[in-house]
């Protein structure tokens, strides 16, 4: 199982976001996607997951083309995905924001639940104890009768991953996890995102914090101005004169990237606080 | 106790009274009504249907997120067809309960051809568009005179009657509506606690978000409308074999913005909210029949002042009928 770009490319008009990008993503992995501000990054997830349409090119997942399906059609192929801003179901409960993944699974039983009480109750414990699991995975059994909007801003991002991963995606998609969080929730963040490494997974995780790419990310993949820079493990990206050049101009070590992506985490902590 | 339990278990006492109280209330209505005199029948009436028309409406605009200032037309779908295939108008005499599914998936049928226009439209355009839907179908039966009899209407509509027992005094009628009422209210409460309630309510959320997690929004705004706009056409039919006669006067704008009202002001998407605004915009004009010419500025000055006091409605979404039903008889 693989996801494959195939010159992929996306266009706003003039600006070429995405310039004829060939790649693939090999299950089993964490793939890093980095760059600089305005690289392309979002703008490759969101076609993926269907949220923008593709120029030119295709995505292909195990051979079966998803630039070619609906949105829905794509979360059903089982592409699971996260925002650069969050975006949660704010007057539901942190249960409810999981319960509703299964509506493609259990739609088809709707009137079956109205009508007969009892297999209304078997499929609610039943999808409700798959949900509760991912909340305790991520520390959040505590607020499942909150709602989402509620929750601060640090629990929001996980609730969001959570229910990327409450239906078991064979290709998670994540846009900036750790923006806005500390340095404690970005610890706890690796540790479970780490934990989720599984054989049939793929994994591509867009991120500005270096450290957690480079502790994370088992193949990275660096971006700028909407080509393939350079792909490789997270020593050789470290090593790369081209990336660092990419980045900061004329930078000459890691440490550097890394102020930059301080910067720009405080600057997302500020924004986040505004926010909540 | 978990944080969020200790945030929502706010006033258990006073709120056990209210709810006792108003729980009372109800009841005691419900058996004094086969000894009111006629004329407060029929405003519990008028009540019933409107609650069953609420309950229909709060579909799409509670649930679903959806503003629909067309449903009257629904409701008209089914009052016409009972008019019509139960009237001399075109010699038809069907029994009630053979009328009945026919209106239902007639109003179904509305739904969904209101539905797929409006697919792509949210908020204020969706409002315009669907408040245009509503007048049109009730210009076509004000202008369609050789079936509807235009503005004149449909007289002398048949007696209903249900397996052989007549359907005809008001009291029959609370009977009929109360059961009507009680039936869709637990359907309609059940479906928005299933599956597809949940994804209503996240496409009233965030509707590409809910894209996102797989939902075909379509189908599931299509399924809002229909189910609604079935309700709605099953309350027309009721409110038809009720009056005997119809016309178009009943069905104009005026009559979906009370029910939007209803909802607002009652708390959207709850249905015990929707009991509490139907009988508040129902009994009103009733108790201030002496002011008559007021009742408009009291209306006014009451949803000025609900709107400020309780901008989530008399009964906010959260306080569903599991939590009353908790409170009243749970520990
Ligand atoms: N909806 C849009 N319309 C027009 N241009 C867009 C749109 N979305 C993105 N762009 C442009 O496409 C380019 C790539 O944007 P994208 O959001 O993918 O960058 P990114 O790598 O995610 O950056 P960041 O790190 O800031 O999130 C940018 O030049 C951006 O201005
Ligand atoms: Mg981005």
């Amino acid at each position: 199982m693989t996801l494959v770009f195939d010159k992929l490319r996306k266009q706003y008009g003039q600006v070429v976001a995405i310039d004829d990008v060939t790649t693939s993503f090999a299950p089993g992995l964490i793939h890093g996607l980095i760059g600089p501000n305005g690289a392309g990054k979002s703008t490759l997830i969101n076609m993926t997951a269907g949220s923008y349409s593709v120029s030119s090119g295709s995505i292909a997942l195990d051979g079966k083309r998803l630039d070619t399906l609906k949105k829905y059609q794509i979360a059903n192929s089982r592409v699971a995905r996260t925002y650069q801003n969050i975006r949660l179901f704010d007057q539901m409960t942190v249960l409810e924001n999981l319960e509703v993944c299964f509506y493609p699974a259990d739609v088809g039983g709707t009137w079956k639940e109205v009508v007969w009480p009892p297999y209304a109750s078997a499929r609610r414990e039943k999808r409700r104890e798959k949900c509760m699991d991912i909340l305790r995975f991520f520390d959040l059994q505590g607020y499942a009768e909150t709602d989402a909007g509620s929750l601060p801003y640090g629990r929001q991002r996980m609730l969001e991953i959570a229910r990327a991963l409450v239906c078991e995606p064979r290709v998670l998609l994540l846009d900036e996890p750790a923006a806005g969080l500390n340095h404690h929730e970005t610890a706890e963040l690796t540790a479970r995102l780490a934990a989720q490494r599984v054989p049939d997974r793929i994994t591509i995780v867009v991120e500005h914090d270096m450290d957690l790419v480079m502790k994370l990310c088992d193949n990275i993949i660096v971006m700028h101005h909407g080509k393939l820079l350079f792909q490789g493990t997270p020593a050789e990206v470290q090593a790369s004169p081209d990336v660092q050049l990419a980045y900061l101009g004329t930078a000459n070590d890691i440490d550097e990237i890394r102020a930059a992506a301080q910067d720009r985490r405080a600057q997302l902590g500020i924004r986040a606080r505004r926010r909540s | 106790m978990s944080v969020a339990e200790t945030l929502t278990a706010a006033k258990p006492h006073s709120g056990r009274a209210i709810s006792f109280l108003v729980f009372a209330i109800a009841i005691a209505l419900i058996a004094a009504s086969p000894f009111l005199p006629n004329y407060y029948v029929r405003v519990i009436n008028s009540l019933l249907i409107y609650i069953l028309l609420g309950i229909g409406l709060n579909i799409v605009i509670g649930y679903t997120g959806l503003l629909d200032l067309g449903f009257v037309a629904f409701y008209a779908v089914g009052a016409y067809s009972y008019a019509l295939l139960a009237s001399p108008q075109l010699d038809l005499h069907w029994p009630f309960l053979a009328i009945l599914p026919v209106a239902a998936c007639l109003g179904a049928a509305t739904g969904i051809l209101l539905g797929i226009p409006v697919l792509r439209l949210r908020g204020d355009y969706l409002a315009i568009v669907t408040l245009g839907f509503g007048e049109i179908i009730r210009i076509i039966i004000n202008n369609l005179d050789w079936l509807t009899g235009g503005p004149k209407g449909i007289a002398r509509l048949d007696k209903a009657s249900i397996l052989g027992i007549q359907v005809a005094r008001p009291i029959d009628f609370f009977w009929l509506l109360l059961i009507t009422v009680l039936v869709a209210g637990v359907l309609v409460w059940r479906l928005e606690r299933s599956i597809l309630g949940k994804a209503w309510a996240a496409i009233r959320e965030d509707q590409d978000a809910a894209r996102g997690i797989g939902i075909n929004t379509t189908n599931a705004k299509l399924a809002a409308f229909a189910t609604s706009a079935t309700i709605g056409s099953i309350a027309g039919a009721i409110f038809a074999a009720s009056q005997r006669f119809v016309s178009p006067e009943s069905f104009t704008l005026q009559e979906s913005v009370l029910i939007v009202l209803m909802i607002v002001i009652g708390g959207i998407g709850n249905i015990l909210g929707i009991v509490a605004g139907a009988a508040i915009l129902m009994l009103l004009p009733e108790v201030l029949r002496e002011f008559a010419e007021w009742r408009i500025l009291f209306l006014g000055l009451l949803m000025i002042f609900l709107i400020i006091v309780r901008p989530a409605g008399i009964v906010p979404r959260s306080f569903g009928p599991d939590k009353l039903i908790r409170r009243l008889f749970g520990k």
